[in-house]
């Protein structure tokens, strides 16, 4: 009974043991692995901590903040609370962090809290649109590159050390100058152009390792396209790095946007630097009294550093999962 | 072999450049309104100088002409008319706020290599202690802090809680109004006294190389010169007339300096640490101690000197970060460089001047990178033959 | 006949996470002046181990918990690191296991032995450094030309050389040779085997040779010792070794290697894996693996003493095996 019983489940298991189930039973294998050594990256966790608190913050706790508490504080006590037009003219503004507005309100009377986590979201959509663009950029084109070599690598090569040596916020300074960037574009416009950067040479160094192996050349052998040896044999082995340097980018994406805006050069309504420009123009912050009126730039400022620091920390994490070298013992 | 190498690199740099300039040409192009209506768009403008900037620029020509003619214009400094400063052009603004930029940069930049380099090679080398777990944070904050933030907290402290720094400004109209003298002249002034004893020490470095084999020799050779040379500059400048004024812009140059300087050296300190791990995990290194040397000889001779390559590689990628945190520096202490000037003029429109500076900064970018590949070369002997 | 090195119940650990590995326990061996030793054992058994005891370099985890090294009749173990640095190179100089990165890539191979003499003997002035470095470059059979060039600009078997020209370099009592030709090709690995011997009969050095092929070392040891899993299991001058080996596991190796000028004989391969340093039992370590394994080897550990004038074996069984040996023969 009980031998009949197993011999069952095995059949059913083997029935079920398709390719596509086997591969992704090797991915949760390889991602358990990997997970064990980055959770013993201290760096790493308190990184993935911060972000956690603040995807939460801006995706979860906003949203019923803004339905139920800040909702009276609007004018039209009918919609859910704005920060970007809800303006409280019942005090004088810019007030100190009171029980009413928690982190005090800015020049215009909207409420600080409520502007920064409104911001959370837009800053997560722009840093991972940019990195994610960055990523599947820079890993085409390393693969693609180190696969072919010749050429086609050489060009790309030469490429990626003009980008690597581009003054990039000078240059996003002058195209936002000249045109109306919204937070969409510059995720575009970061995502292009630091993909053709230093992270194709990254990945096509990697690459170059990976089409040494020996399997590489069983799969040639055995008759499979260059194509399909790229996005099945290369692409996946390289995915660790990608994702590795995907949050670096996002830093760099989160800064750029910051700096950006808090020269207001975007065309946007909120995010984390323009709460900061707006205390600057209105002239709250001025080098002896900042800590007079230090809700306006320090929860912003605060927020830019730890959520790029955050990513940077996972990076750093990351790296010792990709790394082994840089590992204790 | 040096010379070919050099040769080869500028060679490389230059096509950069070309390239660079390609670039910046057609993203103007693809601006709403494209170079014709960026250029002359200024009101102060009589038709008459829309004109000549048309017929200078060639802007009724096929696109690829007028490529052409936007690169020979480049490289023979004629940039356009600012809107801003009308009527000065472009090149003029440039060559007056270059060098600031460059002193800035060179300054910092070469505190902070100084100070990442020593402080990660200590960090790897007492690896496991509480200092290291500090200094580790803290160079990790100062490297993702938002920039403006540092700055809001660094003009505070030394500026207004500690009063030692002047606030903001290139230097100070209350002492210069009385004289006639230009500060700029004051200013190439210091630079090519910091450009003399950085040869004297050069110099004296090679010196010392040629004529001692003794290390305590050496050492005596280049400290006593650089001081010589220190000592003397500072004496001329105290008896000259001028020495105040100079040493008013210096003292305005402090908190500019140490901002760039905390912004970069986080940078400089992790990778020489990551870098000194590994290169004590080398064999050569239990060689050199197997020889019997002193532990400071084989730290400092042996594994912080191989372990420093990486670190000015590294610097050459963080290039670009270095110069971004420089524009906000700049404009964040009216320090009139070519990051103020960069932005200033993008605000006002000013399309001309931009794109110059934008031009500019990028040539003293890829300057820098080959600069830094020809010492590289000098540092290390694979690269040379 | 004046000892130079006596070893006495040596026990060297590491502390790993998994625990505490015993890769030096209880080695006890003496060398005379001008006499030559070879240490033989598989990767692992505890060789380099050794060597980097008697010069105290030893990594952060790894203590000498008991047992004696005198050198020139003083005990190295309790020197302290600046009174150990005196007898480095000037007393006790190796030549490494990894010669091809145990130069410095960034200092003239010059320089780099220079270095070792004007640190030892500071009274040396530079020219005369040089001519000393230049006579060694002959004696090791090397243009004195080459001084002046990078490491990058040698040849496998010239840094080879120049490696042991440097151990050379201040006439130490005693070099440690710790697999010096194992990176090389076979025909450069004798003549560098030659060289070394030479040189070392030619000065009146000790020498100890580390290696893992036991046929290298017969021919330049005088006397062999034979190490498995942290001991020394059986050690005899070189001939007797050969013609009487006693313990096991030297049968085992000298048959898992082939003999030019004797009869084809099947090469024997030792069953088992590599002993785990890490849980030592507390019988004859080679048991396991061991053929002739009764009992006895699985209850306590054989003690290592004199079967014969001037060989030792630690082996339960020792006469038992010659005698299977000598029917064979």
């Amino acid at each position: 009974m009980m031998a009949d019983n197993s011999n069952m489940t095995i059949e059913a298991e083997a029935k079920l043991e398709s390719p596509l189930l086997i591969r992704s039973k090797l991915l949760w294998r390889a991602f358990k692995e990997n997970w064990s050594i980055f959770s013993k990256s201290k760096i790493g966790m308190v990184g993935l901590y911060i972000v956690v608190i603040f995807a939460v913050a801006g995706f979860i706790v906003y949203p019923i903040l803004a339905d139920t508490v800040w909702k009276t504080t609007s004018l039209n006590a009918m919609v859910s609370y704005n920060p970007v037009t809800g303006y409280d003219f019942l005090q004088t503004n810019p007030a100190p962090p009171s029980w009413a507005h928690l982190l005090g309100t800015d020049p215009l009377g909207r409420d600080v809290l409520a502007q920064l986590l409104y911001s959370t979201p837009r800053e997560f959509m722009l840093g991972i649109v940019a990195a994610l663009i960055t990523v599947i950029i820079g890993t085409l084109i390393g693969t693609v590159a180190a696969y072919f070599g010749g050429a086609l690598d050489t060009f790309f090569m030469r490429l990626a050390d003009i980008v690597l040596l581009f003054p990039f916020i000078p240059f996003l300074i002058v195209i936002s100058g000249m045109m109306q960037v919204d937070l969409l574009t510059l995720a575009l416009i970061i995502g292009l152009l630091s993909g053709f950067g230093g992270i194709t040479i990254v990945l096509r160094s990697q690459g170059l390792i990976i089409k040494s192996r020996p399997f590489i050349e069983s799969a040639k052998v055995s008759g499979a396209s260059d194509a399909y040896i790229i996005v099945n044999h290369i692409i996946p082995n390289v995915m660790p790095l990608s994702f590795l340097y995907m949050m670096f980018n996002v830093t760099g994406a989160i800064f750029s946007e910051a700096v950006l805006s808090f020269f207001g050069l975007l065309n946007i309504k909120m995010s984390w630097g323009l709460m900061i420009y707006t205390a600057d123009t209105a002239g709250y912050i001025i080098g002896s009294n900042i800590w007079n009126y230090w809700w306006l730039w320090l929860p912003a400022g605060a927020s830019i550093t730890l959520l790029c620091g955050a990513f940077y920390f996972i990076g750093r994490g990351l790296d010792e999962v990709v790394n082994p070298r840089l590992r204790k013992r | 072999m040096m010379l070919k190498y050099i040769g080869n690199r500028i060679l490389q740099i230059a096509i950069l450049l070309v390239i660079y300039v390609a670039i910046v040409f057609f993203m103007l192009h693809a601006m709403p309104g494209g170079i014709k209506t960026l250029l002359i768009s200024n009101p102060k403008l009589t038709p008459q100088a829309q004109e000549a900037i048309i017929r200078a620029f060639g802007l009724n020509q096929p696109l690829w002409l007028q490529f052409v003619d936007y690169m020979k214009n480049v490289f023979t400094l004629n940039l356009g008319i600012s809107f801003s400063y009308y009527p000065t052009p472009v090149w003029n603004i440039i060559a007056e706020r270059l060098p600031r930029t460059v002193l800035l940069f060179t300054v910092a930049t070469l505190i902070a290599f100084f100070v990442g380099f020593a402080s990660g090679k200590s960090l790897a080398w007492n690896r496991g202690k509480t200092t290291e777990y500090v200094s580790t944070v803290v160079g990790i904050i100062t490297y993702t802090i938002f920039t403006p933030l540092l700055i809001f907290v660094v003009i505070w402290f030394f500026g207004s809680f500690l009063g030692i720094f002047p606030l903001n400004q290139f230097l100070n109209p209350d002492l210069w109004i009385h004289t006639r003298l230009n500060a700029q002249v004051i200013f190439l002034y210091i630079l090519m006294t910091m450009l003399i004893i950085g040869a004297v020490m050069l110099v004296s470095y090679i010196m010392a190389l040629r004529f001692s084999h003794k290390v305590r020799t050496r050492r005596m050779i280049f400290y006593l010169s650089t001081a010589i040379s220190v000592i003397f500059s500072v004496f001329f400048w105290w008896v000259s007339p001028v020495g105040i004024y100079a040493a008013d812009i210096l003292w305005h140059m402090v908190l500019p300096v140490m901002t760039v300087t905390i912004i970069s050296y986080a940078g400089n300190m992790l990778v020489m640490r990551d870098s000194m791990l590994e290169t004590i995990k080398e064999d050569f290194i239990t060689t050199a101690r197997a020889k019997g040397l002193p532990d400071k000889v084989v730290r400092d001779k042996h594994a912080a000197r191989t372990a420093m390559l990486p670190v000015v590689t590294n610097f050459v990628l963080s290039l670009g970060f270095v110069v971004s945190g420089g524009v906000i520096t700049e404009t964040l202490f009216s320090w009139p460089g070519m990051g103020m000037t960069l932005l200033d003029s993008t605000l006002a429109k000013d399309y001309p001047l931009a794109a110059g500076a934008l031009i500019f900064t990028g040539i003293f970018v890829l300057i820098a990178h080959l600069v830094v590949d020809i010492v590289y070369a000098f540092l290390d002997p694979r690269i040379r033959y | 006949m004046r000892p130079i090195l006596e070893l006495r119940n040596l026990k060297m650990y590491y502390d790993t996470q998994a625990g505490e590995v015993k890769a030096a326990d209880d080695v006890s061996f003496t060398l005379n002046e001008g006499e030559s030793i070879g240490l033989v054992g598989e990767s692992g058994c505890g060789k380099t181990s050794i060597s980097m005891s008697i010069m105290k370099l030893l990594p952060e985890n790894a203590r000498i918990i008991s047992g004696n090294i005198f050198f020139d009749g003083k005990d190295i173990v309790k020197l302290s690191n600046d009174e150990m640095n005196k007898i480095r190179w000037a007393g006790i100089s190796m030549v490494f296991q990894a010669a091809m990165n145990s130069l410095n890539p960034v200092y003239r191979v010059g320089d780099q032995i220079i270095e070792a003499i004007t640190t030892h003997e500071p009274n040396v002035t530079f020219e005369e450094a040089r001519q000393r470095v230049a006579n060694l470059y002959k004696l090791v059979g090397l243009d004195p030309e080459r001084m002046d060039n990078y490491p990058h600009e040698y040849s496998g078997g010239m840094k080879q050389r120049a490696v042991i020209a440097m151990s050379l370099a201040c006439n130490p009592k005693l070099i440690i040779a710790d697999e010096p030709t194992t990176a090389l090709d076979v025909i450069v690995q004798d003549t560098i085997l030659r060289e070394l011997e030479k040189v070392q009969k030619k000065l009146n050095m000790s020498m100890i040779y580390i290696s893992h092929d036991i046929a290298v070392i017969a021919e330049v040891a005088s006397r062999i010792a034979i190490m498995y899993a942290g001991k020394i299991v059986e050690m005899s001058d070189s001939v007797t070794i050969f013609k009487r080996p006693a313990h096991p596991y030297t049968v085992g190796l000298m048959s898992s290697f082939p003999s030019i000028r004797g009869e084809k004989k099947e090469l024997v391969t030792i069953p088992g894996e590599p002993p785990n340093l890490l849980n030592a039992p507390d019988h004859c370590r080679f048991a396991p693996r061991c053929p002739f394994a009764t009992d006895e080897c699985w209850k306590s550990v054989p003690s290592y003493s004199e079967i014969e004038t001037n060989h030792f074996v630690a082996c339960f069984h020792p006469q038992n095996l010659k005698k299977r040996v000598s029917a064979n023969v």
